[in-house]
C-alpha cells in the first residue's frame, strides 16, 4: 500500500500539468452541476418557506364565472363546517388602464385585482415605501406595480382611469403574495378596493373575471375541505386547492427543473470523462516501458494499476474541488444579473452553494473519471517486461475482464444518469441518447476522415502530412470531432432554431396584417366599434368584428369517444379546457373542409365544425354529438363537419368549434376584432387611448408588445441554451488542447526528424495548421450537420413550424470552429516548433 | 542455483516462425560469474530474459533454486524478481518520472521493506552518487544512470544479478567503472552474475563462459 501511495504522488508530480486540462473538463461540468442544483436549491428554499403566502392563503377557491348562489351556499357551509377562522374575497380580470390627465395619450393593459380587507390571508403586501392597509384602498385607491408608472408616465397621486372610474395612485407594489414567478401575465398588477369594482363597469357580461375566495382554516381541516370541495365540483367550474397542493406542484416544478438542468452539467462531465479515457490511453501508451521496468523490479499488475487509479482519482478529486469553486464564483455573480430583473421575488433568494449540490458534483467527478479510465487501465495487464528487451508486436486476444469492465462501466453511467436526472427511464433514454449521439458522430467523423483521405496524394507537402496525421495510430482525431463536434451542435442548433422561431412569429404577426387585437366588446358597442375603427382619423386599417362566446365541453355522444359526464371530460386532459366559440356561415380564407360538408345558411337545429385537431387528439368525428355548457346553457350540437385550419396564417384567426349561426345568436357574447392598427408608436398609443376612453371595458393587445416581449424572452433563453453550449465548446477545447499536449511527444519528434531531413519551421507551421484546420473543420461540419437534423426534427415534432435552414450561420459555424481549433491546436504546439532536433533526437 | 533443462524460444517474424534459441541445458552453481557471449542477434538478451522470467520459453524448463519459474504466472514471477533477481539493461531503463534515489527505493517498496530510504541512501553512496540522489534520468549521464540502475539491481540484496551489456552504452571510462563494481559486489556478496556481453577482455574475467551463435551453443 505504502508503494502504491508513494507511486502516485509521484507520478501525480511527474506528469499532473499533462493532466490537467482533462480534469478542468471535469471541473467545468461539475461547477455546472453544483451551480446550477444550489440555484434552483436555494430559489426553491425560498418558496417553500412562503409556501402559505403563495395563494395568500390556506385554501383557495376560484371560478371564472360569476359566482351562483346555491354554489355560494354550499361553500360557505361547508366552510363553516371546517370552521373557517378568517374569509376573504378578490376578483382578478384584465382591463385597460389609463391617466386621468387626458395630455397622456396612452393606454396600457394591466391586470386587475379587487380585494377584501384581510388580504393578504398569509405573507405581506409590500410597498415601495409604507406598509399596505387596506384603508389605502377605500375611496376609489389604487395601488400599481413600478412599470405601469413608467408606461402610462405617472406618479403617485396621480389619478388613473379603470373603467369608467377614475382612481388616485397611493402606493407602488413591491411584492404581493399569491403572485407567481413565472406566470403568464397580460400586464402590470393593479390593485383596488373590492367595493369600487362595481362601479367601473367591468363585471359586465362575458368579461373574462376570476372570482376568488381565500380562507384560512385550522390545520387538520385543511385537507378534508379541499377534498370535499373537489367532490362537490367536479361537475362545475369551480376549483379548489390548498397551499399543501400548490407547494406540491410547484415543488414537482422545481424537481424536473433541478433534474433536468443537471442532466446538461452531466453530459459536460460524461465529455469531460471521454476525454479522461482518451488520456488514460494515451498516457498508458506513453507508460508502457516505466511499467515493463516495474515489473522486472517486482511490481504486480494490480499494484501499477492502482498506482494509477490513485492518481486518476486524486486529479478526479482536485478537478471537482475546482469545480465547486468555480460554481461558487458563478453564483457570487447571481445577484448583479438579478437586481436588473423585474422578479421581485428572485430577489429574496439567499444564493449560495448547498451541501447536497457540492457533495453530488463532488461524488458525480470522482465518479466519472473512475469509470472512464477503468477499461484503458486495463491495458497495465498486459504489459510484458520482454518490451525491455525487444519490441514485439502483441497479438490481439480476446479480454474478458475487458468486456465484463466495459459492461460494468456503462452499467455504472447508466446509473449515475439514472441517479442525476431521478428517474430509470429519463437515465436510460438520456445514456441512449448519448451513445446514439456519440456514434453518429464518429461515424460521421470516419466518414468525413474517409472523404479527405485522397488529399493525402496532395502535391503539397504539408497538406500531405497534415492528412496522414489526421488517420495516425493513437490519434485523438475521435476525441476532438466528439468533443468540438457536440459543441459546435449545440450552439449552430440553438442559433438556427432561435432564427427560425423568430422569424416564424414574424411573419405570423406583422405581415398578416392584424397587429393588434381587441378582446370584450360587448354587444350593444359593436356598432359603436365598428364606426370607430371605420374612421380615418384613427387611423386603423382592416378589421373583422368576430362573435366569441365561452363554452366547456361537457360530453360527447360519438362512435369512438364516449365521455358522458365533465369529470369523463377531464379525464381527457385538455379537451376539459374552456373554448372561445363562434358561429358563421362561410370558411375563413385560411380554412378548408376535409371531411362532411360545411353548411349553407342558419338552422334552428345545433351544428358544430370541428377543428382537425380536436379530431385527431380525441376521436371527435362527423357524426358525432358534443355537448357543450355556454356560459350555463347546455348545448347539444351535431358534429358535421372538420376543419383544417393553415395556423400560420392566423388573419382571420382561428376556431376549435364553429357553429352554424341560427343557435347561439341570443346567447350571451362578446366580440373581438384582430385588425391592422396604426403605423407609428405615437399613433398606436393615440388609438388605444382614445378607443378606451369611449369604451372603457375593450381591452386592446398590440403584437407590437408582445413581439417586444417574445423577443427579449427568447434572446434570454437563447443565451441561457448558448452559455451551454459554450461551456461544452469550451470543455472540447481544453479537451483539444490536452489532447495537443498528450501527443507532443510524437509530434515533437516527428518535428525534430523533418527538421533534420531540411523541413523549417514554416513547413512545419504549416502542417500543423492544416492538420488542426482540417479537423477543425470536420468538427464544424459534424456540428453543423447534427445542428440541421435538430432544427428539423424540433421544427417539425416539436414546434409545429416550418423548418427553415439557414446557411450563413452553418457557413459561419463551421469556419469559426475550424479558426478555434486551428488557432488552439497551433498556439499549444508552438514548443513542437521551438525545439532544437538534435536534443530531442538524443532523448529518444 | 539456475538449472536450464531444454530451454527454447522460438517467435513468429511476419507470418515465419524463427528459432533464436535453440534447445539448451546448462546450471549455473550459486556465487558463479558467467558471461554470456556472441555477436548480435545470437540469443543471449533471450537468454538472460528467460533466466529472469521476463519471457517464457517455447519449450523447456528454467529452474531457479529448484523451482521451476516457467509454471509460474506473472504476478508470482514479478514477486520472484523482487525477491531473487536483479536486473541490468543496456539501454538503463530507469523510470524517467523518478528521482535516481526513488529509481532505487522503488523495489523495496515493492516488497514492503521496512525503511528503503537508508538503504536505498548507501547504494547510491556505493555506486559513488550521494550528490545525485535527487536528480531525474535526464539529469544524469549515461555512466551516472547505469550506476543508478546497478543500485537499482542490488536494492533486495538479490542473490542473483543479471546484466545485459551494461557497458554497452558507455565510453571506456564508464564501462570500466560498472565492470569493477559489479565485480567487487560479486565478489563482496557472493552474489551469481551473469554477464551478456560483446567484449572479450571482459568475458574473460568470468569464472564460466556460455558463447552462442545463430540460437546454438558453440
Amino acid at each position: 500500500m505504502t508503494f502504491v501511495l508513494r507511486m502516485a504522488v509521484r507520478e501525480t508530480r511527474a506528469s499532473w500539468r499533462r493532466l490537467l486540462f482533462f480534469f478542468v473538463c471535469i471541473a467545468v461540468g461539475v461547477a455546472a452541476i453544483v451551480a446550477l442544483r444550489s440555484i434552483i436549491q436555494s430559489v426553491r428554499a425560498v418558496f417553500s418557506t412562503e409556501a402559505r403566502s403563495l395563494i395568500a392563503a390556506d385554501v383557495l377557491i376560484s371560478t371564472n364565472r360569476d359566482w351562483v348562489p346555491a354554489t355560494r351556499e354550499l361553500i360557505d357551509r361547508r366552510l363553516a363546517g371546517a370552521g373557517v377562522i378568517q374569509q376573504t374575497e378578490s376578483i382578478e380580470t384584465p382591463t385597460m388602464v389609463r391617466p386621468a390627465d387626458t395630455s397622456h395619450a396612452v393606454a396600457r393593459m394591466a391586470e386587475l385585482r379587487a380585494v377584501q380587507p384581510g388580504f393578504p390571508l398569509y405573507g405581506t403586501l409590500e410597498l415601495e415605501s409604507g406598509s399596505y392597509s387596506h384603508e389605502m384602498l377605500k375611496n376609489k385607491g389604487v395601488l400599481v406595480r413600478p412599470e405601469l408608472l413608467t408606461a402610462l408616465d405617472v406618479k403617485v397621486g396621480d389619478q388613473i382611469v379603470i373603467g369608467l372610474v377614475p382612481f388616485t395612485i397611493r402606493g407602488v407594489i413591491k411584492n404581493e403574495p399569491g403572485r407567481r414567478v413565472g406566470d403568464f401575465s397580460l400586464g402590470p398588477r393593479v390593485l383596488i378596493d373590492y367595493a369600487d369594482l362595481p362601479a367601473t363597469g367591468l363585471l359586465s357580461f362575458g368579461s373574462r373575471a376570476r372570482h376568488v375566495l381565500l380562507a384560512r382554516v385550522p390545520d387538520p381541516q385543511i385537507d378534508p375541505l379541499v377534498t370535499t370541495l373537489k367532490a362537490d365540483f367536479k361537475d362545475e367550474f369551480v376549483s379548489a386547492r390548498s397551499f399543501r397542493g400548490t407547494d406540491d406542484e410547484i415543488g414537482a416544478d422545481f424537481d424536473r427543473a433541478e433534474n433536468y438542468l443537471s442532466m446538461v452539467g452531466l453530459v459536460i462531465v460524461i465529455l469531460g470523462g471521454i476525454a479522461v479515457s482518451s488520456v488514460t490511453r494515451v498516457f498508458v501508451l506513453q507508460k508502457m516501458r516505466s511499467i515493463a521496468v516495474l515489473k522486472c523490479v517486482g511490481a504486480r499488475s494490480n499494484q501499477i494499476i492502482a498506482v494509477y487509479m490513485l492518481q486518476v482519482m486524486a486529479l478526479g478529486l482536485a478537478g471537482s474541488l475546482l469545480g465547486v469553486v468555480l460554481a461558487r464564483f458563478a453564483i457570487a455573480a447571481i445577484p448583479y444579473f438579478v437586481e436588473t430583473s423585474a422578479t421581485s421575488l428572485l430577489t429574496d433568494v439567499h444564493y449560495g452553494i448547498t451541501w447536497s449540490a457540492a457533495a453530488q458534483g463532488i461524488g458525480i467527478g470522482v465518479l466519472v473519471s473512475l469509470l472512464f479510465s477503468v477499461v484503458p487501465l486495463l491495458e497495465v495487464r498486459s504489459v510484458k517486461p520482454s518490451l525491455l528487451l525487444r519490441d514485439e508486436t502483441r497479438v490481439a486476444v480476446r479480454d474478458w475482464t475487458r468486456i465484463a469492465a466495459i459492461v460494468l462501466v456503462s452499467a455504472g453511467l447508466v446509473a449515475l444518469t439514472a441517479w442525476q436526472a431521478a428517474s430509470l427511464k429519463i437515465g436510460l433514454i438520456v445514456s441512449g441518447g448519448f451513445c446514439v449521439l456519440a456514434f453518429v458522430l464518429q461515424l460521421a467523423g470516419r466518414a468525413l476522415v474517409r472523404t479527405i483521405a485522397p488529399l493525402a496524394n496532395s502535391s503539397s507537402f504539408s497538406l500531405r502530412h497534415a492528412v496522414l496525421h489526421i488517420s495516425r495510430p493513437g490519434n485523438q482525431t475521435r476525441v476532438i470531432l466528439l468533443a468540438v463536434g457536440l459543441g459546435a451542435f449545440f450552439i449552430v442548433g440553438v442559433r438556427t432554431l432561435q432564427a427560425s422561431l423568430l422569424e416564424d412569429f414574424s411573419v405570423e404577426t406583422i405581415n398578416a396584417g392584424a397587429d393588434m387585437f381587441l378582446m370584450d366588446v360587448q354587444r350593444g358597442q359593436v356598432e359603436g366599434v365598428r364606426a370607430f375603427l371605420q374612421d380615418p382619423a384613427n387611423g386603423a386599417g382592416s378589421f373583422q368584428l368576430i362573435p366569441v362566446l365561452r363554452a366547456r365541453v361537457t360530453g360527447v355522444l360519438g362512435r369512438e369517444t364516449k365521455l358522458e359526464s365533465f369529470e369523463d371530460v377531464r379525464a381527457r386532459g385538455s379537451l376539459a379546457r374552456e373554448y372561445s366559440i363562434t358561429y358563421r356561415d362561410r370558411l375563413e380564407e385560411n380554412e378548408r373542409v376535409i371531411k362532411g360538408a360545411f353548411w349553407k345558411g342558419p338552422s334552428p337545429e345545433p351544428e358544430v365544425s370541428v377543428e382537425k385537431g380536436i379530431n385527431e387528439r380525441f376521436q371527435i368525428d362527423v357524426g358525432d354529438t358534443v355537448r357543450f355548457d355556454i356560459l350555463g346553457r347546455v348545448v347539444e350540437a351535431r358534429v358535421t363537419s372538420i376543419r383544417e385550419v393553415k395556423w400560420s396564417d392566423s388573419r382571420s384567426g382561428g376556431f376549435m368549434f364553429v357553429f352554424r349561426p341560427g343557435t347561439l345568436e341570443e346567447a350571451p357574447q362578446t366580440f373581438i376584432s384582430p385588425l391592422k392598427g396604426p403605423e407609428s408608436i405615437q399613433q398606436r398609443a393615440r388609438f388605444q387611448h382614445d378607443l378606451v376612453g369611449r369604451f372603457p371595458n375593450v381591452s386592446v393587445i398590440d403584437f407590437h408588445e408582445i413581439l417586444a416581449t417574445i423577443k427579449d424572452v427568447m434572446s434570454k433563453v437563447t443565451l441561457a441554451i448558448s452559455v451551454v453550449g459554450g461551456l461544452v465548446l469550451f470543455s472540447g477545447a481544453l479537451i483539444l488542447i490536452g489532447a495537443v499536449a498528450m501527443t507532443k511527444f510524437q509530434r515533437v519528434y516527428e518535428a525534430a526528424v523533418f527538421k533534420t531531413l531540411g523541413a523549417n519551421t514554416r513547413t512545419i507551421a504549416r502542417m500543423l495548421l492544416f492538420e488542426y484546420g482540417v479537423l477543425g473543420l470536420l468538427s464544424g461540419a459534424v456540428g453543423s450537420l447534427g445542428a440541421v437534423a435538430l432544427s428539423w426534427g424540433v421544427s417539425r415534432f416539436a414546434l409545429d413550424i416550418p423548418w427553415r435552414i439557414y446557411v450563413g450561420e452553418h457557413v459561419i459555424g463551421v469556419l469559426a470552429t475550424a479558426a478555434l481549433v486551428a488557432a488552439i491546436g497551433v498556439l499549444s504546439s508552438l514548443d513542437v516548433l521551438r525545439n532544437k532536433p538534435l536534443a530531442t533526437l538524443r532523448a529518444e | 542455483m539456475i538449472e536450464l533443462r531444454d530451454v527454447s524460444k522460438t517467435v513468429t517474424s511476419g507470418t515465419e516462425p524463427l528459432t533464436i534459441l535453440h534447445p539448451l541445458s546448462t546450471t549455473i552453481p550459486r556465487g558463479q560469474f558467467v558471461a554470456v557471449v556472441g555477436p548480435s542477434g545470437s540469443g543471449k538478451s533471450t537468454l538472460l530474459g528467460l533466466l529472469a522470467g521476463l519471457d517464457a520459453p517455447s519449450s523447456g524448463a528454467v529452474l531457479i533454486d529448484g523451482v521451476d519459474i516457467t509454471r509460474l504466472g506473472e504476478d508470482a514471477l514479478a514477486r520472484l524478481r523482487g525477491e531473487k533477481i536483479g536486473f541490468m539493461f543496456q539501454f538503463f531503463h530507469l523510470i524517467p518520472s523518478l528521482t535516481a534515489y526513488e529509481n532505487v527505493a522503488v523495489p523495496m517498496e515493492i516488497k514492503g521493506v521496512a525503511n528503503p530510504a537508508a538503504r536505498a541512501r548507501s547504494l547510491l553512496e556505493e555506486v559513488g552518487l550521494t550528490g545525485r540522489a535527487h536528480h531525474y534520468p535526464s539529469q544524469l549521464s549515461g555512466g551516472e544512470q547505469q550506476r543508478v540502475a546497478l543500485a537499482r539491481a542490488l536494492a533486495n540484496d538479490p542473490p542473483i544479478v543479471l546484466a545485459d551489456e551494461p557497458t554497452g552504452n558507455l565510453d571506456t571510462t564508464n564501462g570500466r567503472h560498472i565492470m569493477d563494481l559489479l565485480q567487487n559486489i560479486h565478489r563482496a556478496r557472493g552474489t551469481t552474475l551473469v554477464l551478456v556481453t560483446h567484449d572479450a577482455e571482459l568475458a574473460a574475467m568470468a569464472d564460466a563462459r556460455i558463447t552462442l551463435r545463430d540460437g546454438r551453443v558453440v
